[in-house]
Order: structure tokens, then C-alpha cells, then sequence
């Protein structure tokens, strides 16, 4: 062990001591000072056993087909909820589908027919009855994963993966609340709850048979992929999918089998814990987050760690929690909820970036970064597209101007991902908590401070850039799935440690506030008088602010595309050994995207402050930042182009609000249809709508051309040229 | 060798238990065609990847670079310091340009620089135009990689490789794999022209037959570890090269 860790380089040594040193320091104290020391291990047994079993998921479906489903919660989030559904009032909820005549409804303001949302199956249901209609809920859940998304991925790039497992999760979930509310559900005890005494602390004893069936699943597991015809094909196939499928196996098989053991395992986490923690719509979610750092301390494919890790997590949760009460020296910066990241962060130094590659057949490309040769017709179009833009900003009725408004600072955040993950293609999901820096320091410099907006905010935006990017150097030791863990898990750091504290940033008493925005005296906030347009809230005038600076973003990330730097970031993206050999400077190259995509995030998050004038945490989310990079790939990650049509896309932005308007009330299924074309967008066009679009219209030229008796358009015409 | 423009100094790459590479020492002479052969599975990609920074942790040794030892830096200021290579499976940038791939390669990028080159495009791309000239590549300038033929490809993969002006020596992994005999010989025949006009190239490749065409001096390695060198007259008739080709039995005949 010593030998084997002396070849190791210098960070994962030191680690490793250090953790060594921690856990023998825990055990001491636990031995002299036992009560104190062990209440909270029995305790902690019970989120742990969670963490555990979601982790397990999670490394059952990363061996299968090498993807981090982050949508494992909202699995079990759904299953539970119809379990706890069956178990209450014997209803099973239909999943909600589109209804083909809602224009038409929305236009005449009729019903033509009624779907029903759910099916009663016979009055409240015995526990195993329902826990059989789940868990087969579960396993179709599975199948469809498998055959509908996963499979068809197979072969493509890690951020189309990950795009469509988030889709699931936003799905699910967004399926949960609109079929159950958002509220949280219980369900009747499965297993005994009656408390017990152990070493002198009175525990409940679910916490152990939860423990108990954790323990056992994770030996069950161990041993179907150890030992079984199974499960040695399945670890053949990962190693070498190639290989395995000219000895006779069934990779496609044996992936679908695992889905639908993932997924049930997911399910029967989620029916064994309602009953103790209840259920909330995002609580496995959440938990998830801590599952993914258990799960890479396993490097994805060991189920003993996993699960030690996963359990040990919880433990160290309730330690940490006990430690921050009963110390007061102890800085209450919020530590214990930042835990999952210093996990992932250790996990990440430790294992460097090592998790294990699937032996895949071929890769599939990212979208492509198109670059339009800027003609002077182009510039027209530029020039006409901004005046409508201008025109409905300031002219239109109120509910669009409020729209346009949304749109316009969704763009910006887009953006932000169009340069981080769409030109140098690092999956970053912790963007919104950036946003969120600069919107709260923007109320801390102007507001709490008094600097004029001129100073206040460059600064809030810098301050978002800095935070950008020291939470981006961890990450460039690694990329891929790897990357889009850790920095979901920075942006969960950033939201406890620094939100929900008062100071520069983060809340005054739960909610921040800030003054309008106002140049040289004159105040361009969404509720101040503007001398064009009608007098409703909000303004144009605030409608103008942002339109500059969205007008000059988009025009600065298009001039990027085409810069040197540019160049070297997609060089970086396609390959970054060969950039490194030419010369590229890869790290500083990601850097740089990084501060450039937060520097956009920050000014969509400060002008969401201006917007607001009174806001909190919840605007700026892990989910939220989940939802953001949803629509950004939907429109298309990695042109401007994209970024616009998902500005337009955006919650409340211009294109829901014209839906709502003209046809049917699409508020509460945004969420819903958002995911489910997410999930579509991954799977059967990465271009997103822009390339999409961009595609059929050179189809349409093409055909004209042809009937005009001309050549089809020259492709090398069309690429960009760099001259 | 005197005049080397770049020499290694037993340089060691070890992975875990497996010793890769054996303690090498040999010269890359100034101006010359330098050819490191060797059968499948000998080390040839694992020594290029050592000599240009990619496994910082499993390398020891010297790697001097006129008169300098840069072991232990980083590839991208190799690169810069005029260690340029190609890689076997070529690794083009697919999503720009030819020209932006040499655009790419062309120049350092600094802070100031980039900056700059965003508010004022620079109409200064270095050397691309001359090497686009020298590899006769002006009609695939403003294709994609992805649009070209394998040859084509290869030959943008040397091209990003020369076009640096800072470029010293110029490491070629395997580039001849995959084409057919024909566009081997035509291939060759650049190299030889290319350093004819002053190039110094390491050439790495395991056909026989380019090598000893082409080289001015040749190094072999079997199993990590150098076993003869020599101009491609001694290299032919060594009977270490012939028994390393063709097996034991190859000795006996």
C-alpha cells in the first residue's frame, strides 16, 4: 500500500494522509467520547443509507452504458410519488400528454375533450400491491431510458448524455408536480419504527433495516457482477464493446437489463424512505448530488465503495452538524452543506481523472460552431432583426415588453454556456450560482455600498468572473461527465456557503434588494417612467438597458468565434493533446472560457437583480442552472444563434408569453415540454433548433437553386472562412 | 553527434511495472532525416510522447534541445520552444478550418495578444500562407478536415506540425500508415524535399522500406530499448534489425 502510494504524484499522496489522519482522529474521539461521538453515526445511517442506494443506481447504469444519469432522483422521485399515490387513494397518474386540439381550443376557447389525469384503480391499495405496480412503473421507466435515449446515444458525445439525462430529470419532474403538486407527501411505515436503544443511544430501528438492505443490495450486486455469465459480460462490454459482442454477448441486452435494474433500484430507495423522510419533488434530487461523490470515490464501477462512501457521507453530515452546534469557534460558514463538493473535489484529486472510458465503437461530433461569412445582406438582416427587437422592447404591450425582458437576459446566460461548454466543450452547471454572485453583489455594491451602477456594476460582474474562475481550477484536471459533477457540486458550494448568509454576497434577511440601475441621474428601472411608450410596468427603458448590453454581447461572442482565441478554443475542444502539441496553452485556454462565461452569467445575473429589485437564492439554483443549459442546448450550444432562439425559449421570456397570448397557457408545462424536448434535441438532432433550422434553410436555398438550373451552394462557401 | 539539434539522455518511461522505454540515448542531427524504426509494440510512440512533455509522471531522463534540457516542461511550451509533432491518428482540429488549423499552430497567443486580435483582427498569420504554398494545399484552405481524403489529412497534420516559426525539429509518428505504396513513395519524396530545404525531422515508423529511403541516419528500438543505429547501408545489413524483423530464425539464415 505505502509502495504503491509513493508512485503516486504529490496531491493525491498528501490527500490521502490527510484523510487517513481525519478518520483516525474521528475514531479516537468516537472511542473516548462515544455517546456524543456515535449518536450522530446512527443517525447519519439514515441519510447515508440514501446516498448509498442512489449511488448504487448510478454506478449499476454508468457500467451498463457509461452515462451519469442525473436523472436517477427524479426516477425515484416519480416512482415514490405513485406508490404513495396507490397507497392513499388507489389513483395511478396517466403521464400528462399533449393535447393535439389545444390551439384549437386556446383560439375558440372550447374543451373539445378531457384527458384524464389519473386512473382510479379501486380505492387506498395494500403496500406490496402498490410497491409492485411502482416498481413495474420503475422497469418500464428503465426500458424506455434504454431504448429510447440511452441506446441511441451510445455512441455520442459525453454532453449529449449528460443533456439528456438532465431532460429526464426536468421531465420527471415537472411530471411529479404537475400530476401531485409540489408539496411534500408520507407514506405508512414498511419497516418497524419503533426506537431501540444501541450503546446508549435511542435510535429508530427503520434506520437499521434500511442500513440492513443496503448492505445486502450492495452484496447482491457485488456478486451478479463478479460471479454471474451476467455480469462478466457486462464488464467485458465496458471494457471493450467490440470485443464482447464478436464473443456472442448482447451488449445492447445486458444495457437494458441494467437500466431496469437501476430504475427499480431507484424506485425501491424511494418507496423504503418515504415513509421516514417523506417526499418532496427535488428531495432525491438534492440527495443525488452527494450520491454522485459516493459513486466517484468508486470510480463508477465499484459497488463497495460506492456504498461505504455514500454511508459514510451521511455519517459525516451529522457529525459535521453535531460539531457546528456544539462548537461555537467553529465558523457557521455552512461547510456541512458543501460537503458533497470537498467529496467531489477530493474524489476528483484522487483519482485524478480516471474514470474509466467505455471502449465505445466510434464518437460522434459536438454541434458544430458555425461561422456565417458576414456579407453586407447579413448585415442587413443584424441591423432589421435588432430594430424589432428594439421596437417590441420599447413599443409593445407591457406583458411582451416583460417578455422581451426575459428573453434578452436568458440570451445572456445561453451565451455563457455557448462559450464554455459549445466552443471549448467543458460541461459547466454551475453558472447560475455565478449569475447569482453578481446579482447579489451588484445589491451589496450599489444598494448596500451606494456606488453609482457605473462602478457597482463592473465590479458585481468581475466578482462573478473571479468566482468563475477559481471554481473552474479544479476542474481542469478533468472534463466530460467528471467536469459536469464537480461543477454542479461548486455551484451547490456557492449557493450554501455565500447566499444564504448576509454580506457582500448573499441575503439581507432571506431576501436581497437592489436600487434600479441609473446612468449620470436618470434611472432605467423596470418600474421608472420612460419617455417612449405606454407608462405600465416594466418600462422600456429598462427594456433598452438590457437590450444594449445583450445587442453587444452577441456581437462579442461572435467576433470570439472568429478570434484567435477562438480558434484555439474549438481547437481545444476537438482535441486537446493535439492543441497542447501545437502550441496551445490548454489550461489558460479554459480558463479564459471560463472567466468569459462568467462574465456573461454575471451580467444575466445582475440585470435579473435589476429586473427583480427584490429576489432571492431561488432564482439562482442548482436547477435553475440545469434548466438554462436545457434551453441553451435546445436552441443550439454552440452558436449565437442558439443562444438567441433560447433566450426566446426562456421560462416567461418573449416566445411563452406570444404562446400564451395567441394560443393556449403553456406556464405550468414549460418545465415538462422543456424536458421532453431536451431529451428529443440530445437524442435525435445535437444541432439544436438553430443548426436545425440553419440546415433546412440550406436545404431550401439548395432546391432553389437547382430549379434555377444553378449548382448546389458550395459547402466551403458557406464554412466559415477566416480571412 | 556534435551538431544534434536535439538528444535524449536516458530517457526512461516506466508504466507501473512496465518499462516501456529503456534508458535511450540518441541524437537527432541538424538538417538531417532521422528515422527511429522498430516492430510493433517497441516504444517508438512512447518516446515521442516522453521527449514532447505528455507523461510527465512516468518519464525520466534528459531531453536536450540545442544545447538545452527541457525535460519536465509542459507540451504547449515545447512546442514553443520548437518541438513540433504529428500524431499517428493524425488528431485534427475537425471544427475549423485547414487554415485555422494552422492558424492555430502559427503563432503564440498571449493575453495582450488575444485582446488585441479581438479588437483588431491581426491580417498577420505568420507562416501560414508560405507552408500552405510549400505543401501545396491553397485549394483545401477553407475546407473542414473531415471533407478531405486520408492523404490530404495527413498532409495537414505535417503541415500544422512545420508551420510554427519557431520549429526546431519535427517529430513524425507513423505518418505513412494507411496510405498505399504509391502515395508512400510520393510522400517521401516531400520529407526528403522538405529537408532538403533545412528541416531537421525525427521519422517515426515501422515500413521498412520509406525509412531506408528516405533516412540519412537510422536508430532501432526493440522492446524499449535501443539496439543499433546506423546509416541506412549498416541498418540494412545489421543482423540485430534482421532478427528483430524476421524472428530468431531470421539470425540462422
Amino acid at each position: 500500500m505505502i509502495a504503491a502510494l509513493r508512485t503516486r504524484p504529490l496531491p493525491e499522496r498528501v490527500s490521502v494522509v490527510v484523510l487517513g489522519a481525519l478518520i483516525t482522529a474521528w475514531f479516537v474521539a468516537a472511542i473516548l467520547n462515544h455517546e456524543v461521538f456515535f449518536q450522530p453515526v446512527l443517525f447519519g445511517f439514515g441519510t447515508g443509507s440514501i446516498i448509498a442506494a442512489l449511488a448504487l443506481g448510478l454506478v449499476v447504469a454508468y457500467r451498463a452504458s457509461g452515462v451519469i444519469n442525473f436523472g436517477h432522483g427524479a426516477i425515484a422521485t416519480y416512482v415514490t410519488y405513485i406508490y404513495v399515490s396507490l397507497t392513499d387513494t388507489g389513483h395511478y397518474p396517466v403521464p400528462p400528454i399533449p393535447n393535439p386540439f389545444a390551439p384549437i381550443e386556446g383560439i375558440f376557447h372550447v374543451e373539445i375533450i378531457d384527458f384524464p389525469t389519473m386512473i382510479g384503480l379501486g380505492g387506498p391499495m395494500n403496500t406490496a400491491a402498490a410497491m409492485v405496480i411502482a416498481l413495474l412503473t420503475a422497469a418500464l421507466l428503465g426500458l424506455i431510458a434504454h431504448f429510447a435515449i440511452f441506446r441511441p446515444l451510445r455512441y455520442a458525445p459525453v454532453l449529449a448524455k449528460v443533456v439528456a439525462s438532465v431532460g429526464i430529470m426536468l421531465f420527471l419532474q415537472a411530471a411529479v408536480v404537475l400530476r401531485f403538486g409540489a408539496r411534500a407527501k408520507s407514506a405508512d411505515p414498511i419497516f418497524p419504527n419503533e426506537p431501540v436503544a444501541f450503546l446508549g443511544v435511542r435510535v429508530g430501528q427503520d434506520r437499521f433495516w434500511l442500513l440492513g438492505t443496503v448492505v445486502v443490495g450492495t452484496a447482491v450486486l457485488w456478486l451478479l457482477f463478479r460471479f454471474t455469465r451476467f455480469g462478466i459480460a457486462t464488464r467485458a462490454s465496458a471494457e471493450n464493446e467490440r470485443f464482447s459482442t464478436l464473443l456472442g454477448f448482447n451488449a445492447d441486452f445486458q444495457a437494458g437489463i441494467s437500466w431496469v435494474m437501476a430504475s427499480v433500484l431507484a424506485g425501491l430507495v424511494g418507496i423504503l424512505v418515504a415513509p421516514i423522510t417523506g417526499v418532496t419533488p427535488n428531495l432525491f434530487t438534492v440527495l443525488l448530488i452527494s450520491s454522485l461523490g459516493a459513486a466517484l470515490l468508486g470510480r463508477m464501477s465499484s459497488f463497495v465503495v460506492a456504498a461505504a462512501a455514500g454511508l459514510m457521507l451521511g455519517v459525516l453530515d451529522q457529525e459535521l452538524f453535531r460539531v457546528e452546534f456544539e462548537y461555537d469557534w467553529i465558523p457557521n460558514i455552512g461547510i456541512r452543506r458543501a460537503l458533497p463538493f470537498v467529496v467531489i473535489a477530493l474524489a476528483m484529486v484522487i483519482r485524478g481523472e480516471t474514470l474509466p472510458s467505455r471502449g465505445a465503437l466510434t464518437a460522434e461530433r459536438l454541434p458544430e460552431a458555425y461561422a456565417p461569412v458576414i456579407t453586407r445582406w447579413r448585415q442587413c438582416g443584424y441591423a432589421l432583426f435588432v430594430t424589432a427587437a428594439l421596437l417590441v422592447t420599447i413599443f409593445a404591450p407591457f406583458q411582451y415588453r416583460a417578455g422581451m425582458q426575459n428573453s434578452m437576459i436568458g440570451v445572456l446566460l445561453a451565451l455563457s454556456f455557448v462559450v464554455v461548454t459549445g466552443y471549448v466543450g467543458q460541461i459547466s452547471l454551475m453558472q447560475m450560482a455565478l449569475a447569482g454572485v453578481s446579482a447579489f453583489a451588484v445589491g451589496s455594491f450599489g444598494t448596500a455600498a451606494g456606488l453609482p451602477m457605473l462602478v457597482a456594476l463592473p465590479l458585481a460582474v468581475l466578482a462573478g468572473v473571479v468566482f468563475g474562475v477559481v471554481a473552474a481550477l479544479p476542474s481542469l484536471r478533468t472534463r466530460g461527465a467528471s467536469l459536469a459533477i464537480i461543477t454542479l457540486a461548486s455551484g451547490l458550494a456557492i449557493e450554501e456557503i455565500f447566499f444564504q448568509r448576509s454580506g457582500w454576497f448573499g441575503l439581507d434577511k432571506t431576501n436581497k434588494s437592489s436600487d434600479p440601475p441609473s446612468i449620470f441621474g436618470v434611472d432605467f428601472g423596470p418600474s421608472n417612467d420612460f419617455f417612449l411608450g405606454d407608462d405600465k410596468i416594466p418600462s422600456g427603458g429598462f427594456g433598452l438597458f438590457v437590450l444594449v448590453f445583450t445587442v453587444a454581447s452577441c456581437a462579442a461572442v461572435m467576433r470570439l468565434r472568429r478570434s484567435r482565441l477562438g480558434e484555439q478554443m474549438l481547437a481545444v475542444r476537438a482535441n486537446e493533446r493535439a492543441a497542447a502539441a501545437a502550441g496551445v496553452n490548454v489550461a489558460a485556454v479554459k480558463l479564459s472560457a471560463f472567466g468569459i462565461a462568467a462574465f456573461f452569467a454575471g451580467l444575466g445575473g445582475a440585470l435579473t437583480a435589476y429586473k427583480l429589485g427584490i429576489y432571492g437564492q431561488d432564482s439562482f439554483g442548482i436547477f435553475v442552472s440545469l434548466s438554462v443549459l436545457a434551453f441553451a442546448y435546445l436552441g443550439g450550444i454552440s452558436t449565437v444563434g442558439g443562444a438567441i432562439v433560447a433566450g426566446t425559449l426562456f421560462a416567461e421570456g418573449i416566445g411563452i408569453v406570444a404562446t400564451n397570448e395567441w394560443f393556449i397557457d403553456v406556464g405550468p408545462y414549460t418545465a415538462y415540454v422543456a424536458g421532453f424536448f431536451l431529451i428529443g434535441t440530445a437524442v435525435y438532432n445535437n444541432e439544436g433548433i438553430d443548426g436545425f433550422q440553419r440546415k433546412q434553410f440550406h436545404q431550401l436555398v439548395n432546391w432553389w437553386r437547382s430549379r434555377r438550373g444553378l449548382g448546389p451552394l458550395d459547402p466551403a462557401a458557406v464554412k466559415e472562412r477566416s480571412a | 553527434m556534435s551538431d544534434a539539434v536535439l538528444h535524449t539522455d536516458g530517457l526512461t518511461v516506466q508504466f507501473g511495472g512496465l518499462t516501456a522505454v529503456n534508458d535511450v540515448t540518441l541524437a537527432c542531427g541538424r538538417g538531417q532525416l532521422t528515422g527511429l524504426i522498430g516492430p510493433n509494440g517497441a516504444g517508438k510512440t512512447t518516446f515521442i510522447d516522453a521527449v514532447t512533455g505528455f507523461l510527465p509522471n512516468n518519464a525520466s531522463g534528459r531531453v536536450v534541445l540545442e544545447g538545452q534540457d527541457v525535460f519536465g516542461r509542459v507540451p504547449h511550451r515545447l512546442a514553443h520552444d520548437g518541438l513540433s509533432r504529428t500524431w499517428q491518428t493524425l488528431e485534427l482540429f475537425d471544427d475549423i478550418t485547414v487554415r485555422s488549423n494552422l492558424d492555430v499552430a502559427s503563432q503564440r497567443l498571449t493575453v495582450a495578444g488575444a485582446v488585441r486580435d479581438f479588437f483588431r483582427p491581426s491580417s498577420d498569420h505568420g507562416r501560414v500562407d508560405e507552408v500552405l504554398e510549400l505543401l501545396d494545399m491553397h485549394d483545401i484552405a477553407d475546407r473542414l478536415p473531415r471533407e478531405l481524403s486520408q492523404g490530404q489529412r495527413k498532409m495537414v497534420g505535417v503541415g500544422r506540425a512545420l508551420v510554427s516559426s519557431s520549429t526546431k525539429i519535427l517529430l513524425l509518428d507513423e505518418p505513412a500508415a494507411g496510405l498505399d505504396k504509391a502515395e508512400t513513395q510520393g510522400f517521401g519524396e516531400g520529407l526528403r524535399r522538405l529537408v532538403d530545404e533545412g528541416y531537421s525531422m525525427l521519422l517515426i515508423d515501422h515500413d521498412m522500406g520509406l525509412v531506408l529511403t528516405v533516412c540519412d541516419y537510422i536508430h532501432m528500438l526493440v522492446f524499449g530499448e535501443l539496439i543499433t543505429s546506423g546509416t541506412p547501408d549498416e541498418i540494412r545489413n545489421d543482423p540485430q534489425v534482421i532478427s528483430a524483423y524476421l524472428g530468431h530464425s531470421g539470425r540462422a539464415t
